[in-house]
């Protein structure tokens, strides 16, 4: 940014943009959209798809603004007539050999097309005579079938597979109006990562099968999310229709993901919809369990955490957020405490046109942030000293059967925070609803100590709440108590009291990008530390 | 106390009921000769001088393709228009890859017959009818499932055409 400023006017409307940026990235920047469709910010521009024509004064014709660097003093015109006559005859060129099914295209709302179109094209045909060319649909590869009669061969995946995947599998076969995006004989569109040409694809011409026919854009609701993958902490939005995750897209965030998320990730939605979650507390009464309200399991929970001393174990999963894990934690300070949080394990997949982006072995999104409040990631070890720990706590955690015998054979007092309850778990002391990522506000921190906010997507089932608020509870003492937080926010504030690192930040300060923390430890290397919204 | 009463002396033809009375059997003899306008409504359907208006938006119907198949693709757009979001539509995906609906209901007891749904079909599948007679012995048989729809047999709603507003 220290770079010498150019001054431009775009639409009347005055900027000062960095040396060499392209005019459609100075056009944002002045508010104007220029209509585009080979052009994307992660991706190198080939200026093929002729759309961003614009005009630029004192140059002999129209120049495409996403190849076009400003130049100082410069005036352009993005909805001048003879750029609006460009636009119009390049979108009645599109369409001569696009199907207009989008009664059943599931791109259909969030069709640039389609949005184009409408905006600035031509109401009626010139070609109604004209037979429209006609492909198969083509599988591409496990997640992607490519519709080649919608394509409009702007490139934008040929040229993210080869650049940013670094995995040349697709291109641009034939030419003129046969045209046609092909792949490689013998090949599959199977990389770790390939799910992003369907989120690139502006029109409907490459499609999720996961997603085909599901829904209807118009009708999803989108909130602004952390992928609960992996380390990576990739900005996603959790994609919603009456209460069902449909599916999950990146969100833009130039530090951590660019534009980009991993079909690991993609695929990561299923556990969130579950329908045999635990909806009312439960407390033991004799050999069975009894649903109970909040206040007599918050008063039962207190009872445990009360009469009992020596060890405490915390076992947590990977998916819990900040606030969590640290208001649990805080809650066996008076014991000796073993706190573990899960990790599961996975393949490394790089995307190797992003630097430091990858879906990272360590498939829990909140690990950073959980070594942050004191847990560590030895599982094997929590295990061992719960079996003679006072009082252990199960945060939600995956157990296996092994691990489910050893905690129903524990002599300690077994509290369970959880989403769903096992069989072997019928004995526990006290089971305790809680939400997942997807039914609540909250905080994760990534690897590269980025904290960076998620949201509720969905409601919780039953009672299901979530486990800071359980915890704060706890923690004010019985009866209603204004000290316990409300919100994750005022949760998030109760653990900068106990951790310096989270002290003086909130939920208003990470914002929709997150903030690196201030740690003790270097920063990582090519990573820019401070605050970037 | 006695209670007065006024006596009002009238004429006697003032108030002799029989001129009244020959007076009023006298239109009703009249109105035996005039042209008939009732319509012997349940055997009668409609008179040369009255019939249901075209534009008459009544429960709806579902039209199929040569095939016997629903037109409809599922496309979503008559439950987003709906203002009395009477209509359930869930997509599918048949033997052909054809997008079609798996459940396709309207609740005639929500819907308004505002015909929306007519107008916005791309595929000119949903229509509104010109239909009235629509009792049933139970509040269930109100949701038109997708086979009620389609085996409807009236005639389909012109809707107002504004590029012909007299319906000429």
């Amino acid at each position: 940014m220290a770079d010498e400023l150019v001054n431009v006017t775009i639409d009347g409307m005055p900027v000062s943009v960095p040396k060499g940026t392209p005019i459609i990235e100075a056009a944002k920047q002045a508010g104007v959209l220029v209509p585009h469709y080979c052009y994307h910010p992660s991706l190198p521009s080939p200026a093929v798809c002729r759309m961003c024509l614009v005009e630029v004064e004192k140059a002999p014709k129209l120049m495409p603004a996403c190849v076009t660097s400003v130049v100082e003093g410069q005036v352009v015109h993005v909805n001048s007539a003879s750029a609006k006559k460009a636009r119009e005859g390049v979108l009645e060129l599109l369409l001569i050999n696009h199907p207009l099914d989008c009664p059943i295209c599931d791109q259909a709302g969030e069709c640039e097309l389609q949005d184009y179109v409408f905006q600035e094209g031509r109401a009626g045909t010139r070609y109604a005579e004209y037979a429209k060319r006609y492909s198969p649909v083509e599988d591409f590869g496990p997640d992607i079938l490519y519709v080649p009669n919608r394509c409009i061969l702007c490139t934008r995946c040929v040229r993210f597979m080869e650049d940013v995947a670094d995995a040349p599998v697709l291109n641009v076969s034939e030419r003129g109006d046969r045209a046609y995006i092909g792949i490689s004989e013998e090949q599959k569109l199977d990389h770790a990562w390939s799910g992003n040409v369907v989120d690139l694809c502006p029109v409907g011409s490459l499609l999720s099968k996961d997603f085909l026919h599901k829904a209807r854009a118009w009708d999803l609701d989108k909130t602004a999310s952390v992928c609960p993958g992996c380390t990576q902490g990739c900005n996603v939005s959790i994609d919603t229709r009456d209460d069902v995750v449909i599916r999950i897209r990146p969100r833009p965030n130039l530090e951590v993901n660019r534009h980009f998320m991993c079909d690991y990730g993609r695929a990561n939605y299923r556990w969130m919809n579950r329908g045999d979650r635990i909806e009312a507390p439960l407390v033991r009464d004799g050999a069975r369990h009894t649903a109970t309200d909040w206040d007599t399991a918050l008063a039962r929970f207190e009872q445990v955490l009360r009469g009992a001393s020596g060890s405490a174990v915390i076992l947590a999963t990977g998916r819990a957020s900040t606030e969590s894990l640290g208001l649990v934690r805080r809650l066996v300070d008076r014991f000796e405490v073993a706190a573990a949080v899960q990790v599961p394990l996975g393949e490394e997949a790089p995307l190797s046109g992003v630097p430091n982006l990858a879906l990272r072995r360590e498939r829990a999104p909140n690990l950073a942030g959980a070594e942050l409040l004191g847990y560590t990631p030895q599982w094997a070890a929590a295990m061992r000293q719960a079996l003679s720990a006072a009082v252990v706590i199960v945060l939600d955690a995956d157990l296996d059967q092994a691990d489910e015998a050893a905690l129903a054979a524990a002599p300690g007092m077994v509290v369970l925070l959880g989403t769903v309850i096992a069989d072997a778990l019928r004995n526990v002391e006290l089971v305790l609803p809680v939400t997942t990522m997807a039914e609540e506000n909250g905080t994760y921190v990534n690897r590269d100590h980025r904290i960076q906010r998620y949201q509720q997507a969905k409601s919780q089932p039953g009672m299901a709440r979530p486990a800071w608020w359980i915890a704060g509870e706890v923690l004010a003492g019985p009866g209603p108590s204004a000290d316990a937080p409300s919100t994750a926010a005022e949760a998030f504030e109760l653990l900068g009291e106990r951790w310096p690192v989270f002290a003086g930040l909130g939920h208003g300060d990470i914002g929709y990008t997150g903030r690196v923390l201030r740690t003790g430890s270097a920063p990582v290397p090519g990573r820019a530390e401070g605050a970037a919204r | 106390m006695a209670i007065g009463v006024k006596v009002m002396r009238r004429p006697e033809r003032e108030v002799s009921y029989v001129r009244a009375t020959l007076k009023g059997m006298a239109l009703t003899f009249k109105h035996m000769f005039e042209p008939k306008v009732t319509m012997q409504y349940p055997e009668q359907k409609s008179t040369t001088e009255w019939s249901i208006s075209q534009r008459w938006r009544g429960t709806h119907r579902m039209l199929t393709d040569e095939q016997g198949r629903s037109k409809c693709v599922a496309c979503g757009l008559c439950p987003q228009i709906c203002p009395a979001n009477c209509i359930k539509l869930v997509p599918g995906e048949d033997e052909q890859g054809n997008r079609y609906p798996l459940i396709y209901e309207i609740d005639e007891f929500r819907c308004v017959f505002c015909g929306y749904c007519q107008e916005v079909c791309p595929e000119e599948a949903i229509h509104v009818g010109v239909h009235f007679e629509n009792a049933e012995y139970t509040r269930g048989r109100f949701v038109y499932d997708l086979e009620r729809l389609q085996s409807q047999t009236h005639a389909v709603s012109t809707l107002w055409d504004p590029s012909d507003p007299q319906g000429e």
